[in-house]
């Protein structure tokens, strides 16, 4: 036990001496998280200008407009019918509505028409705003007529908060950090076996074993501290909040950490020299990180690149953090993600175990 | 009670016999060295004998036990120093003995090793930054911290500067003094004369001459070279009558006797003295070394 204990200390302290390494661990998906996060950051909020148009100045006309300010996400624009037609025009409104005088007259039982001007070729961002328009108009009748509707929907949305892409790209990029420390990781151990290391300590009565054991062990807690770096960076600079239980966000950390650090042995039993291992884990890395839907979602790539998608691990690494993180909803059932990622990780023991080579 | 006992042993890598059948004993307190050029086995046979390799066939027994048989009892019991210094690039070197000592039963003192190998001063400082000699001084302290009852060390020396060479023969002569077996590997005939309580000159695999160095040396060269200035005994056949006197060569004001009973001979020359009244001047007995051997027996130098 102190054996182990020391010989981790020494791995430790190894890894952590080694700047070159760690930057590319920890400090390189740290700044890929800012970097992705400050350019997705500025389109992620949706925003919506409305203009309105109130041809009297009485309460009920007022009472419209302050409804639709009261519109989180609805920028009101007020002004005269001719400027804010314009301004459609020339795009900076989506939606223009214009009160009639005639509202004011709606209690004597007279309907009134709101006349919405919108966008024909921006239907999509249209639809949402006026579904809204619409939803807030007859609020507002009822309020006036003091009836209750009989049918009413009740919504409630099943995430906790809408999904930002900041939301989306921060499971992603530490499923990839995750895969870049168990790939590239495990050929430290490479480097000690062509510096001949690793026989210098087989002449010891150190069970060689222990040597990988204690390795793994510090990769693994390296992840961990990765995770928590990576949450709080994305809590305080974006605000994200995790919502997922701990104790998920930690085990799947765990199961995606010990998957990619067994594949990255297996790899290295194929690699004749360090340098040579890098490149055969760039060929492997590099397909992963693109079509894994770590930037972005993988419903989005087209039809024939998608059996790549589903044989890549990644894949179901980013797709159960995400879920576990931010309550994404999965793509895939989390049976399948955990069948692909363990039997990944099984397979990748043995083959490494068969393939291993001390020198 | 021999440490270790070797017989007939063999390993070939393909055609190329690398050991080819080699017997030997050590006994504990001496200093064995195997003597011999790049490539004539000696690493693959320390190897063997800590059970970092396999052999095809012989018998091995190192303190009782055979290293292919229970690898982890041999370890437990020596220390080992391999020929190329390899251990984690980022570690100091104080961290480094610490950790290599939590690897034994009964380790040495850490800062009493680092003091033996004069690396105290080196003792934070990180393994990579160490210059060639500093890092074999390490690789030995690693060795050394073992505290085990043989210390293998192969080719301890190579590539170091004379001083560190010097330093390092201390060491080894330590390790002999506290009652440990040394083996080691060695190209350098100086060191395998300077150290060796028994040596094996090896080549191509076989031991071709072994015993003590100066008795080894003595068994194949019967004659020493007696050298002195005396002008006045240029071509005097009265030199060649000298009892044990082979041969007479003189170069300049130098005379050279070739002389198997040097004491013989000194004697009847300062009769000569006397007789003539030219006394010789500067006298030196020449002895022949393990590299006049090595070329003896194999008509090669030992490093080509």
């Amino acid at each position: 036990m102190k054996m182990f204990l020391k010989l981790f200390t020494a791995q430790a302290k190894e890894l952590l001496r080694d700047r070159m390494s760690l930057f590319w661990y920890i400090a390189f998906p740290v700044i890929f998280i800012l970097i992705f996060g400050a350019i997705f950051s500025d389109v992620g909020d949706i925003n919506f200008d409305v203009g309105i148009v109130t041809e009297s100045q009485g309460p009920i006309a007022e009472g419209i407009a302050q409804a639709f300010e009261a519109v989180e996400s609805f920028t009101i624009h007020k002004g005269s019918r001719e400027e804010e037609l314009e301004a459609l025009r020339s795009g900076d409104r989506s939606v223009v509505l214009v009160v009639p005088a005639a509202v004011e007259q709606v209690f004597m039982g007279q309907p009134a028409k709101v006349e919405v001007f919108y966008d024909k070729g921006q239907e999509q961002t249209t639809s949402i705003v006026l579904s809204v328009v619409d939803q807030l108009l007859e609020e507002i009748e009822q309020q006036l007529t003091g009836k209750t509707r009989l049918l009413t929907t009740d919504q409630k949305a099943v995430t906790a908060e809408h999904l930002r892409d900041i939301d989306f790209l921060l499971p992603g990029i530490l499923a990839m950090a995750i895969m870049q420390l168990g790939l590239f990781g495990s050929f430290n151990i490479v480097s000690l076996r062509e510096k001949k290391v690793l026989k210098s300590m087989g002449a010891t009565p150190l069970p060689r074993i222990m040597l990988l054991g204690t390795e793994i062990l510090v990769r693994v807690l390296l992840s961990l501290f990765q995770t928590l770096l990576i949450i709080i960076i994305g809590r305080l600079v974006f605000d994200v909040h995790i919502t997922g239980p701990w104790y998920q966000v930690i085990g799947t950390v765990l199961l995606g950490s010990v998957t990619f650090i067994s594949l990255g042995y297996l790899l290295s039993s194929f690699a004749k020299s360090e340098e040579s291992g890098i490149g055969l884990v760039q060929l492997v890395q590099f397909p992963m990180m693109f079509f894994a839907g770590i930037f972005f979602p993988t419903e989005l790539m087209p039809d024939f690149l998608q059996p790549l998608v589903k044989i890549i691990p990644l894949t179901y690494l980013g797709d159960l953090l995400r879920n576990a993180m931010v309550s994404m909803p999965l793509a895939y059932p989390v049976v399948t993600s955990l069948l692909i990622l363990g039997g990944l990780t099984i397979g990748s023991v043995i083959g490494a175990a068969l393939l291993w080579r001390w020198e | 009670m021999p440490c270790i006992k070797v017989k007939d042993l063999r390993k070939s890598y393909g055609s190329l016999r690398a050991v080819d059948g080699i017997s030997f004993e050590v006994r504990p307190g001496e200093i064995y060295g195997l003597l011999g050029p790049n490539g004539a086995g000696k690493t693959t046979t320390i190897e063997m004998l800590v059970g970092l390799r396999t052999r095809d066939s012989g018998t091995v027994d190192v303190l009782g036990h055979d290293p292919q048989v229970s690898p982890e009892k041999v370890k437990m019991e020596v220390g080992v120093q391999l020929q190329s210094p390899a251990v984690f690039p980022r570690l100091t070197v104080l961290e480094l003995v610490n950790l290599f000592a939590t690897f034994y039963r009964d380790p040495l003192p850490v800062d009493d090793v680092i003091e033996m190998v004069g690396l105290t001063e080196k003792r934070n400082v990180q393994s990579r930054k160490l210059s060639g000699g500093q890092m074999h001084r390490l690789a030995i302290a690693l060795a050394i911290v073992s505290n085990g009852r043989v210390i293998f060390l192969d080719e301890p020396t190579t590539g170091l500067d004379p001083q560190a060479r010097r330093n390092l023969w201390e060491v080894i002569l330590e390790l002999k003094k506290s009652g440990k077996a040394v083996f080691l590997t060695t190209h350098y005939m100086d060191e395998a004369e300077r150290l060796c309580d028994w040596v094996a000159i090896v080549d191509q695999g076989r031991i071709i001459a072994e015993g003590h160095p100066q008795s080894l040396i003595d068994e194949h060269f019967k004659e020493r070279a007696l050298e002195f200035e005396q002008p006045a005994y240029i071509n005097d056949k009265r030199l060649e009558k000298l009892s044990g006197v082979n041969k007479v060569i003189t170069n300049g004001e130098m005379v050279t006797l070739y002389t198997e009973t040097v004491s013989q001979t000194i004697a009847d020359l300062f009769e000569l003295a006397k007789e003539t009244g030219h006394p010789a001047n500067d006298i030196a007995v020449r002895r022949s070394t393990l590299e006049d051997l090595f070329l003896k027996l194999t008509g090669r130098r030992i490093r080509e």
